[in-house]
């Protein structure tokens, strides 16, 4: 595998990272899978190509993550905390209906057609890596990434905040009898993962185009990637999209006929391996 | 009790089951002469929502935009027309179901069916609801191939027809090494078949053939891979969304800068023109209609569409126009409505169209009508396309598919 295939694995090893971050610490936390989690990433998408119309790129990179950091907050207030006494498969369902209302809600605003979301001029061609030219946008995706990586595991490492999100994450009951406001830190942990779906999603825009189907297609890959990182491990999820990213590009190249096979195959082979996950029970 | 039940029940039920058999003594479908004056009624079943649906409000206008211009000449020999529309999810059991309820409202004829999948479900019950169906849009060979019905007529070129267009065609392109991007699909790999058979012929190499599962999004891998093959020219056989992320991504990596021909099959269209934007000037691609052809039929089709609804025809409108015009010319050389006689007349039927002359083959009810390559120019600021390549029915698919038994 050469250095343009290794940054294709690293960059859509890094898209999933930031979806599936947010997701594994939803599922951390609320202990339910978010289902609407890739309707949240394609309103993202949405929200980019709205506000990249009236502004700019950059402007729909902040823009868009608070607008699903505030939708997040909503499903809290308005489903999580509601039903965090039914059964974990009834808010299951409840979100997977959620997802469907708002991918349907996305089509009638902006409709069926694929929508293109222009990379920023400056981002528009290649650029030399160790000789090899190599798209300049799938290098701000690494970057952006990376950054998203280091601030969120040393937020959760040495903030009072991250402290308690781990608490919670390991045992709510427990927590609560400590003082720890678990209500609030499920509001912070929903809506940050919220707004990491909406930060993919705009960084997706320019990457695969913005369509209705988006958000099914990449559900699977991070739920793959999530449970085989360890559900509810954000550093898990992390380290198992990279993996995935890496290793599904690999299969590309080296076995295109069964590629198409390669996350399913990862996800069963970690599950025999370790059935808790990469990470197991910790949290970041 | 049970027998009076019994003696209530059971002339409803004959009833229910004659009604349900589609019976010829139906109003629209009388004899010769006796349905004289009888509406042309016609029902068209296109999905309401998904990606497709815009294809289906598109088929519906360009349907009730030919029966307007028949309706103000005094209908078709004498019959008004009259379209009823029933809308779907697009899958093959709800548009089997809309059908049946549109023939038992008196509808004998049927489009606007978008899917291939739709079109082939829908085939098969069309004798036992006594109607013909005329698809302008879903191109799988199998339609009027395995699958073929001796009441549905397709007025559209099939895939094979495209392709075959494509490989005739690829001696007027400049690049002699060729990769192969393919969907991973029957389409793909069959145009991927005939497209390096065909290169062969004409002293051309195919250095690289990968295929990508439908609904891929990520296509840096395969991009990378023509890179470094030693390809001058790209084939890609890549739809939809697929597409789009294709030539976006391609964009991003330069892959086309450095290549002589990019060449798509069914990848880029007048809808896809937005998302795809400059970057596919250039491309070639196969077109099965284009506003420009120059013949008298088409100047005063593309005249009236414009006036009517003010942008030019594009492919999935002209197709469904010269669907509604082999039903219209049908029933002129059956004269009548009745839909055994229609058929009949169907068989071999050949006239005049937006397309030049067609004919609607005998052996497995495909028409015959020319194939295009295109390649994609900016005129005015708008993105159109320029014919580069005509190429007639006779060197596409000269016979009809052996594996149709009429």
């Amino acid at each position: 595998m050469d250095l343009a295939q290794l940054l294709n694995g690293l960059a859509y090893g890094a898209l999933l990272m930031i979806l599936s971050s947010g997701l594994a610490m939803i599922y951390g936390l609320r202990g339910v899978m978010n289902f609407a989690h890739g309707s949240l990433y394609m309103l993202g998408a949405y929200l980019a190509y709205e506000v990249t119309q009236r502004t700019s790129f950059w402007a729909a990179l902040i823009i868009a993550p608070m607008i699903l950091a505030a939708v997040g907050a909503a499903l809290e207030l308005g489903v999580f905390r509601r039903l965090q006494d039914r059964s974990h498969i009834e808010v299951g369902l409840v979100m997977f209906g959620v997802a469907l209302i708002l991918e349907r809600v996305i089509v009638l605003i902006w409709g069926d057609d694929t929508l293109p979301v222009k990379a920023p001029s400056a981002l528009d061609g290649t650029a030399n890596v160790f000789g090899t030219d190599y798209p300049a946008y799938r290098l701000l995706i690494i970057g952006v990434a990376i950054v998203m990586a280091v601030s969120l595991v040393l937020w959760l490492r040495r903030s009072r905040t991250g402290l308690h999100i781990r608490a919670a994450s390991h045992d709510t009951e427990t927590s609560l009898i400590l003082g720890i406001n678990v209500d609030r830190v499920s509001l912070v942990v929903v809506a940050l993962g919220a707004a990491l779906a909406g930060l993919a999603g705009v960084l997706a825009a320019p990457y695969f185009s913005v369509q209705p189907g988006m958000g099914q297609t990449i559900l699977i890959m991070v739920l793959i990637v999530v449970v085989a990182g360890g559900v509810g491990s954000i550093g898990g999820a992390m380290v198992a999209a990279l993996g995935l990213g890496l290793i599904q590009t690999a299969g590309n190249v080296w076995i295109p006929s069964v590629a198409v096979l390669v996350p399913y195959v990862v996800a069963i082979a970690v599950l025999l391996w370790r059935p808790s996950g990469l990470a197991g029970k910790r949290v970041a | 009790m049970n027998k009076k039940l019994l003696a209530a029940v059971v002339p409803v039920m004959a009833g229910l089951a004659m009604t349900g058999c589609g019976s010829s003594d139906d109003s629209s479908s009388s004899g010769s002469g006796s349905d004289a004056g009888a509406p042309l009624k016609i029902a068209l079943i296109p999905p309401s929502g998904g990606p497709l649906a815009v294809f289906g409000k598109d088929v519906v206008t360009a349907w009730k935009f030919a029966a307007d211009e028949a309706n103000k000449n005094g209908g078709v020999d004498g019959h008004k027309v009259e379209i009823v529309t029933a809308q779907t999810d697009g899958t093959p059991a709800a548009t089997v179901r809309a059908a049946r309820k549109a023939t038992q409202g008196g509808a004998r004829f049927i489009s606007g069916v978008i899917t291939s999948p739709e079109n082939g479900a829908l085939q098969q019950q069309l004798p036992s609801m006594n109607a013909l169906s005329f698809n302008t849009l879903g191109k799988d060979d199998a339609l009027t191939g395995a699958q073929c019905n001796a009441n549905a007529f397709r007025t559209v070129q099939n895939t094979q027809m495209d392709v075959n267009m494509i490989a005739v065609s690829l001696d007027k392109l400049p690049a002699k090494k060729w990769a192969i991007q393919a969907v991973d699909y029957a389409t793909g790999r069959t145009a991927a078949k005939i497209f390096t058979a065909a290169a062969k012929k004409v002293g051309k190499e195919v250095v690289l053939t990968q295929y990508a599962p439908l609904n891929t999004t990520e296509f840096g891998s395969y991009i990378s891979k023509i890179k470094s093959s030693g390809a001058d020219g790209v084939f890609a056989i890549e739809f939809g969304a697929d597409g789009v992320a294709f030539v976006n991504q391609g964009a991003q990596f330069k892959l086309f800068d450095s290549m002589k021909s990019v060449l798509g099959f069914n990848m880029v269209s007048e809808p896809l023109f937005p998302a795809l934007g400059d970057k596919v000037v250039g491309f070639f691609n196969n077109i099965g209609y284009v506003h420009q052809l120059d013949n008298p039929k088409n100047v005063a089709f593309v005249k009236a569409w414009k006036a009517a609804e003010g942008t030019d025809p594009y492919y999935v409108t002209a197709d469904a126009y010269i669907g509604a015009q082999t039903l219209f010319e049908a029933v002129k050389k059956a004269k009548s409505v009745d839909p055994a006689k229609v058929k009949d007349a169907l068989n071999g039927l050949s006239f005049d169209t937006i397309v030049g002359t067609v004919t609607m083959r005998p052996g497995d009810h495909q028409i015959q009508r020319d194939a295009y390559l295109g390649q994609v120019e900016k005129t005015g600021g708008k993105l159109g396309w320029k014919v580069v390549n005509t190429v007639p029915a006779s060197q596409t698919q000269p016979a009809a598919d052996p594996s149709c038994k009429l």
